[in-house]
């Protein structure tokens, strides 16, 4: 039973770090950078969430939407204001500008709102015991949440004629444009989503752990981690790669203990990058 | 006796004329400078300001008294942001600016650990309420003063407290850093050093969105009880998984992390019965009866609120009668050496800096019985509080027993 109880632990832990890895992979496979702000546009979801709940929304659904709509829109912003102008500029320049965007989110939210914790208003409810198998509806939810929104995300990519037009920008920009794809609105769509799922992902770790200035810095590793495990800019593989890495980190929990579990989950990324160099669903570019 | 206004008008112009005549004057007036580093803001906030006040209060009552060892006391206040970084700029600022003499004040161990290595090279006196074991070896000048119980003390008392209530299956877990190994191996020495088991132990680590994979493993083991070494975020994520799990256990844990914050964020239900154990002033000590009434006046609190005033207040007093005992103009070094044989037994115990300086007149010995603990300072230089032991009713902290820890051998 204890197996099982810790392959949910990973699965639910998996399902949540999804959400900015899949961010990070679209952005990493279009705009060709690493969004490093993206761990602070989910503490800045987790926050405005926060602040709904203050301001006395009633329902939590209600704030988890105007926190989903809050970051998409700064994630929006973010990308007009200054990644859209080092479009040019080699990789290193956005990514830098990201940190920093990311030290920026970060300090005027601990000067706003302060170094303390918060937490949600949420019910206090007890885990079903299902013959020693815990489950939390709490979890549930989380993982409910979270599987919706990766199934909107693919639906979108995969059925929608924007979605098709955001992969042929991904596979080649130049032809995209010469085929008069407004390359401009979609970049726009683009980053309100991957903003709408940074949030998402905050909000969903604050309802589990703690809400907290740090709380998605701490999480931008494992994401980047799960990126890079799936395969750059391919969107299965971020949320492959992320439930993979959740589930293997808890399931070594009874061989080495937890604190050794977060290194475990990077010796199996190791593990497969050396047999798939390009990550799990991944090419190896071709120089061409 | 009458005075006209021509009289003190030629008094004072007589007096100034005397204080640049003689600039030697005032050299053998110079003060001894102290600089109050408290955690104005951040983390230790709810302490600093109350800290801070504390230090101007026994220095008034120094000053008021004649100074020590013919000096007064002359206070520069800056503010650690209970961050390191800001501790470091600041201790700088006193060091090298103020010139100050000593610093007093440092709350949380990362903060002294960092500022210990500038007071050090500068040869000046720091002292602290910080819990890092580490403090007591890193200070090899012996140079630092540490008010607060060590974290392996915490754990010694986590162990009575344990043994106390009749628990039988202890549980550990720790955050993984200095402090909270500390508390839980001092617990677990003590612990089996009695004959006792402990059935699970965990080291966790910090920022993770769970601990439930960690609370599993200890709960497994069906403990009685769990003591932790632990903060405040990482406390409120697992003991809501904890309650979450409907498993029954009892919990210890640290004061700092299970305080009226927890209870805010937690709710009265989850908090129930769970117990908290942190260092308690001397209660019975007329010299805690004397602050607690002055800090009352000054703040409206009374001086129970904030343990760490009282240590803050009688690092002003030990020093005091430190450099009393080392007479006039003695060397920061000099003081330093003092500051075990006015605080430490044998000797007359006082409760005052006026009583001390009064026997220290007279070529006695004295013992100085502070505001927060006995203070009688171990080889290394810490001093050996009572622990209050707090029961969670309800939402509020209620004390139920203060425990006496034994201090460590070879004091």
């Amino acid at each position: 039973m204890g197996f099982l109880n810790l392959l949910i632990n990973g699965l639910i832990e998996g399902l949540i770090i999804a959400l900015p890895a899949l961010a990070l992979t679209l952005v990493m496979g279009i705009n060709r950078f690493p969004n490093a702000s993206a761990g602070d546009t989910m503490t800045f979801g987790a926050y405005a969430a926060l602040g709904l709940q203050h301001a006395g929304v009633a329902f939590f659904s209600v704030a988890v939407t105007g926190a989903l709509l809050a970051g998409a829109v700064l994630s929006w912003l973010c990308y007009r204001l200054v990644f859209e102008k080092l479009s040019r500029a080699p990789m290193v320049a956005s990514l830098i500008a990201a940190i920093g965007i990311g030290f920026v989110i970060r300090s005027l939210i601990g000067l706003i709102a302060g170094h303390d914790m918060h937490t949600f208003a949420l019910p206090l409810v007890r885990a079903w015991n299902l013959d020693g198998v815990r489950i939390l509806p709490t979890d549930l939810a989380i993982a409910g949440v979270a599987a919706l929104l990766l199934l909107l995300v693919f639906s979108w990519l995969k059925l929608s004629s924007s979605g098709r037009q955001l992969r042929a920008v991904a596979d080649n920009p130049d032809l995209a444009k010469l085929s008069g794809i407004r390359s401009r609105r979609l970049m726009g769509v683009l980053w309100l989503l991957s903003g709408a799922l940074c949030a998402a992902g905050g909000v969903l770790l604050g309802m589990k752990a703690v809400v907290m200035p740090e709380l998605g810095w701490e999480m931008l590793l494992p994401a980047f981690a799960a990126m890079i495990l799936g395969g750059i800019g391919q969107p299965v593989g971020a949320v492959v790669g992320a439930v993979l890495m959740g589930v293997a980190q808890e399931l070594s929990i009874p061989l080495v203990g937890p604190s050794y579990k977060i290194a475990v989950a990077f010796v199996v990324m190791l593990l497969v990058l050396l047999v798939r160099p390009g990550g799990l669903f991944g090419r190896v570019e071709k120089v061409r | 006796m009458r005075t006209t206004a021509s009289q003190k008008i030629i008094t004072a112009t007589a007096l100034a004329a005397a204080l640049c005549a003689a600039p030697g004057m005032a050299q053998a007036q110079a003060t001894f400078r102290i600089g109050a580093l408290n955690p104005i803001t951040g983390a230790g906030s709810p302490y600093g300001p109350g800290m801070q006040k504390a230090i101007l209060m026994a220095v008034e009552e120094v000053n008021a008294a004649g100074g020590a060892g013919g000096r007064k006391l002359e206070v520069f206040t800056e503010d650690t942001q209970t961050q390191p970084q800001a501790a470091v700029l600041a201790a700088k600022k006193l060091i090298e600016i103020n010139k100050v003499q000593a610093i007093l004040g440092t709350w949380s161990s990362g903060v002294t650990l960092a500022v210990m290595p500038l007071t050090d090279a500068a040869g000046l006196i720091e002292m602290n309420v910080s819990g890092a074991p580490a403090i007591s070896f890193e200070d090899k000048k012996d140079l630092v003063w540490r008010f607060q119980a060590t974290n392996d003390r915490f754990g010694l008392a986590f162990a009575e407290i344990a043994k106390k209530r009749k628990f039988t299956r202890p549980a550990t877990m720790a955050f993984n850093n200095a402090s909270g190994r500390g508390n839980t191996d001092g617990f677990t020495k003590a612990w089996t050093a009695a004959g006792g088991k402990v059935v699970a132990s965990v080291v966790y680590e910090p920022n993770r969105p769970s601990y439930r994979s960690e609370l599993q493993q200890v709960l497994a083991q069906k403990p009685d009880v769990i003591v932790t070494g632990s903060y405040l975020p990482d406390t409120t994520i697992f003991l809501r998984e904890w309650f979450q799990s409907g498993e029954k256990t009892q919990w210890i844990i640290p004061g700092w992390a299970a305080n009226p914050e927890l209870v805010k964020a937690l709710g009265p239900e989850i908090t129930e019965g769970l117990i908290s154990v942190d260092t308690v002033s001397s209660e019975s000590a007329p010299s805690y009866k004397n602050f607690d009434a002055a800090y009352l006046k000054a703040t409206g609190k009374s001086a129970s609120s904030n343990v760490y005033a009282a240590m803050t207040y009688d690092m002003v007093i030990c020093l005091a009668l430190a450099m009393e005992a080392a007479g006039p103009n003695a060397t920061v070094e000099k003081i330093n050496s003092k500051i075990r044989e006015v605080s430490n037994a044998p000797g007359k115990t006082v409760y005052s800096f006026a009583e001390g300086k009064a026997l220290l007149g007279k070529k006695q010995k004295i013992d100085y019985d502070g505001a927060s603990s006995k203070l009688d300072f171990d080889k290394y230089g810490d001093a050996n509080p009572d622990f209050g032991v707090y029961v969670i009713e309800k939402g509020q902290l209620v004390r139920r027993d203060v425990v006496t820890v034994a201090p460590a051998p070879g004091g």
